[in-house]
């Protein structure tokens, strides 16, 4: 149904608030907390792994263990051209979705996955699959914050056996997360860029938090939001808020595939109704990768340095974002020139260049 | 205005109404009777233009009916139901203004001396206190004159009523027929009815047409047709005149 | 009756539009107060002032809630009217306007439009073609049945379960991406239309309310039977037709620029009746005015409540369903 985004991210957050921390309680790979905070056992040895939630699939695969996964959702399949470089071998699998995130129950049982890894905004989905097939099924998300991320990654890690590449992984994030933060060292608060995202194809819908954007040291204009309502990941604001807010920067969901944007920087630039913010008359708007919901751990990684670039050119003139780029993807994925590809599939080629 | 039927014929599943000549004339009030299933209402329809004829032509005033528009024809007669089929709770007056439609345009409102003539409408009919009321509060022979008052304002030359009797005490009865005497004798229209009521239809009508099986089987002066064959005859009953006090009564 | 208070209550609704109107020019999320607000709209006709008033907020007055509100006004009146006009042709008061399908069909072609052509063309004109389409098609069946008044309502009711079915189906084989823009174009909402959007669908709206509210007499008679209003002298085809092809035509163009926005054409004409009685010279511009301005309302309250916009649709199913069931033990007095 239509109101997925909605409800899934309404879900998500009321959870989020609730459970700050879903591997509290984990000590065993046999029984751990989800995002839903769910108390769920997994067996000792997971072999068949099915992921219906894009994130933990393309961590899956970060961790080496591609070979295990014995089917594959719509998303990946059908819409995400980055992933069919970084796994080709997806399409060998087979299909346990549809777009209306509904799965094939006996498709799902017939694969016997030992695991199945959902998204906790589809709740029902994942309770039937329990109590229809008894599968174990653990619901997870970073919701845009790169701790859950990282915990995210370790949790898997653990479940598949695979604690030291997700240890190398983590700290390869790390790293480059502190390269950035300490060329960002003294800066004061001030000289943070107030940044308003336009995600979803939406003008005013805008994801109330996302990281990068922090990390990168800017400041989420809608940051404030979080506190007035019972959550929902993202929100549609009024179009005279954002003119109150009067961001310096706009940015736009790049990761939709060019021929399906409606919102473009041009679209943007064009509207009448906020040539009179600065981001707009000085021409700083731009795209950025953004996130369905799910990240790609190597993705936003670079878009944080990209991010970083655009806010602070001076501190980060020399950062060579394509080499970056690739090393990345190279680390996370063990494919070459991955962030050449993105670029070439998202046409970010021109968003950098050719302002 | 002259009504005159030539060769009608019209069909409607197995029934079939044949009328091969009738004609109804100014100042006068005629009245359709018959027995149940005689095709009375059927014809009557036919003559107000309400049902489509097969073959055969109904002239007013010269002019061939089914050359007419609507609205031509509603500025020249007019036609009393039996029951209205107003969904909402109009007031009385605005029921009457709607006879009105003819002479108005599209696109218009009633002016004040469309008003004017609804208003006379109804107190023709004596129910000049009536119109502000909702008509749904109104008894069905209250209604029967709201509907004679829409006619009337209509201001046609030719009224035709559908049973206006049925379902009336005989103090309404009267007053409906005494109205329709009255529009013929006084006002000079051409009134057309059919009664199921025959001694109604014996005392007040000056033309008698009688109807059986789809078709007519008498047409005339009460005074010159009126014989108890005929009515023996057309209603398959025996039937007695009785003549008392200069009146004619119908016995069966 | 008291005719005076009456009447005087008439021309007070009759005028409240547009009071809500130069309210709600106030409200949103910046303040403006009333004296920059009232320079700022008159400032096109006084150049000294044009220089005064920052660029913002002339943007905010003559970008955003200027085009808004006059949406809100236009959409709220088209279709108040246009229920009142099919309440009146079908003779009875609990139809409303997207009863011959309007809604499904236009919801349908948006999902079209959305899925096949992305951005290159703005959702309303398929939305509109196809809500024209739904009509056409419920008319076309209908005809071939003998009762015309039953029959156009249930092929009504089935041909938008039809567009519905339909819609789920686009639904279904949709990728996320343009599932999202279709979403926010069922809630219904009245900030994304821009001036050039309003410049095709405000004529065709104002023609079309011409048309029915001149009629407004008319209607009464179409409300009888069909065989007294044509003995009375009404051409019932092409009079049934201009009402139905210009009541389509301003829905369709509302609900396809502003979205589906239920409730408006149900309750608004029997909230009217109620207060002015059933005579369509009232109902007809009552419904119009009464219906621009609880748009208008809801509106002010849909995006001043909180802060994030909540879609307009919500609140007038919210206001609407409850009056309707108030409304519904009333009906008899109207109608029977």
């Amino acid at each position: 149904m239509v109101h997925r985004p909605m409800r899934r991210a309404f879900l998500l957050l009321v959870a989020a608030l609730l459970v700050p921390s879903f591997s509290a309680f984990a000590q065993t790979p046999t029984t751990l907390t989800d995002t839903l905070g769910r108390n769920i056992a997994i067996p000792a040895k997971v072999e068949r792994v099915l992921s219906l939630q894009p994130e933990i699939t393309r961590l899956v695969v970060a961790l080496g263990a591609a070979d295990r996964l014995v089917g594959i959702d719509f998303f990946l399949r059908n819409h995400d051209d980055l992933f069919k470089v970084v796994f080709p071998g997806q399409a060998k699998l087979p299909l346990v979705s549809m777009a209306n995130y509904n799965v094939n129950l006996e498709v799902l049982a017939g694969l016997a996955p030992d695991v199945i890894f959902g998204a906790p905004e589809d709740r029902n989905v994942i309770e039937a699959i329990e109590t229809k097939t008894r599968i174990p099924v653990v619901a997870l998300s970073s919701m845009g914050r790169f701790a859950r991320l990282l915990e995210e990654l370790r949790l898997v890690g653990r479940i598949l056996g695979r604690e030291e590449r997700a240890r190398e992984l983590a700290s390869g994030f790390e790293a480059r997360l502190s390269g950035i933060r300490s060329r960002l060292e003294g800066l004061p608060h001030s000289s943070r860029p107030k940044v308003f995202l336009s995600f979803w194809n939406v003008l005013t819908n805008t994801p109330v938090f996302y990281e990068p954007v922090n990390a990168a040291g800017g400041a989420n204009a809608a940051e404030g939001l979080l506190s007035s309502y019972a959550g929902t990941l993202n929100a549609v604001v009024p179009l005279e808020k954002v003119l109150v807010w009067a961001p310096d920067i706009i940015l736009l969901h790049g990761n939709y595939p060019p021929p399906r944007r409606e919102l473009t920087v041009a679209s943007v630039l064009a509207d009448r109704r906020i040539a009179s913010l600065e981001a707009v008359r000085r021409r700083r708007v731009y795209y950025t990768f953004g996130f369905w919901n799910w990240w790609d751990f190597a993705e936003v990684q670079v878009e944080t340095a990209y991010l970083a670039k655009i806010f602070h050119p001076d501190r980060f003139a020399d950062l060579d974002l394509t080499a970056l780029g690739n090393s990345v993807f190279r680390e996370v994925y063990g494919i070459e020139n991955g962030y050449s590809t993105l670029c070439r599939i998202l046409r970010c080629e021109e968003w950098v260049h050719g302002r | 205005m002259s009504l005159r039927v030539r060769d009608l014929v019209f069909r409607y599943r197995a029934f079939e109404l044949r009328v091969a000549r009738l004609a109804f004339e100014k100042a006068r009030l005629s009245a359709i009777v018959g027995p149940n299933g005689a095709g009375k209402t059927t014809l009557l329809k036919c003559l107000a233009g309400l049902l489509p004829v097969l073959s055969g032509t109904i002239d007013l005033d010269g002019r061939d009916m089914a050359s007419l528009t609507e609205p031509e024809r509603a500025r020249r007669l007019a036609f009393v139901p039996q029951e209205h089929g107003a969904s909402f709770n109009y007031s009385v007056l605005d029921f009457v203004l709607m006879g009105r439609t003819a002479r108005l345009p599209l696109f218009a409102v009633p002016s004040a001396e469309d008003v004017r003539v609804a208003e006379e409408a109804l107190a023709f009919v004596g129910f000049a206190a009536f119109a502000s009321r909702p008509h749904f509060e109104l008894s069905s022979g209250e209604r029967r004159m709201v509907l004679i008052a829409r006619a009337l304002a209509q201001q046609t030359d030719l009224l035709v009523l559908d049973e206006p009797t049925t379902f009336l005490d005989p103090k309404h009865e009267a007053e409906v027929m005494d109205l329709a005497r009255k529009l013929a004798a006084e006002r000079q229209k051409t009134v057309l009815m059919t009664l199921h009521n025959l001694d109604m239809a014996v005392r007040y009508a000056d033309v008698l047409v009688f109807m059986k099986n789809g078709g007519v089987v008498a047409q005339g002066r009460p005074g010159e047709i009126l014989t108890e064959e005929l009515l023996t005859g057309v209603y398959d009953l025996p039937m007695k005149l009785l003549r008392l006090e200069g009146r004619t009564f119908v016995l069966k | 009756m008291a005719a005076k208070p009456r009447r005087a209550l008439f021309v007070f609704l009759l005028v409240l539009p547009l009071l809500v109107f130069v309210a709600s020019l106030y409200v949103g999320t910046s303040s403006i107060s009333p004296a920059v607000l009232a320079k700022t709209l008159l400032s096109p006709f006084v150049p000294s002032w044009k220089a005064e008033i920052p660029q913002a907020i002339f943007d905010i007055v003559f970008a955003i809630r200027l085009p808004r509100l006059l949406l809100a006004l236009a959409v709220g009146a088209a279709l108040a009217v246009s229920g009142a006009s099919l309440q009146s042709l079908f003779k009875n008061p609990l139809v409303n306007e997207y009863i011959l399908g309007i809604s499904s069909g236009a919801a349908f072609g948006a999902s079209l439009s959305f899925v096949v052509f992305g951005s290159r063309i703005p959702p309303q004109i398929l939305a509109f073609a196809f809500a024209v389409l739904a009509v056409v098609l419920v008319l076309l069946i209908s005809r071939r049945s003998d009762s015309p008044v039953v029959s156009v309502l249930l092929t009504g009711v089935i041909v938008s379960a039809f567009f519905s079915a339909l819609l789920s189906l686009v639904e279904y084989f949709a990728s996320p991406y343009s599932l999202q823009a279709l979403f926010f174009w069922l809630m219904g909402n009245l900030w994304k239309a821009g001036w050039a959007d309003l410049a095709v669908s405000l004529p065709v709206i104002g023609a079309g309310l011409a048309v029915l509210l001149l009629m407004r007499w008319r209607f009464n008679v179409l409300s009888l039977s069909d065989e007294e209003a044509r003995s009375l002298g009404v051409r019932l085809r092409r009079e049934k037709f201009i009402v139905l092809a210009t009541a389509t035509l301003i829905t369709a163009a509302a609900t396809s620029v502003a979205g589906i926005i239920g409730w408006i054409g149900l309750i608004v004409p029997h909230l009217v009746r109620m207060i002015g009685g059933v005579d369509n010279r009232r109902v007809l511009p009552l419904s119009a005015a009464l219906g621009a301005t609880v748009l208008l309302i809801a509106d002010d309250i849909a995006r001043s409540l909180a802060a994030f916009e909540v879609p307009v649709g919500i609140f007038t199913s919210l206001i609407g369903i409850p009056l309707f069931i108030i409304l519904l033990r009333r009906a008899g007095k109207v109608w029977r």
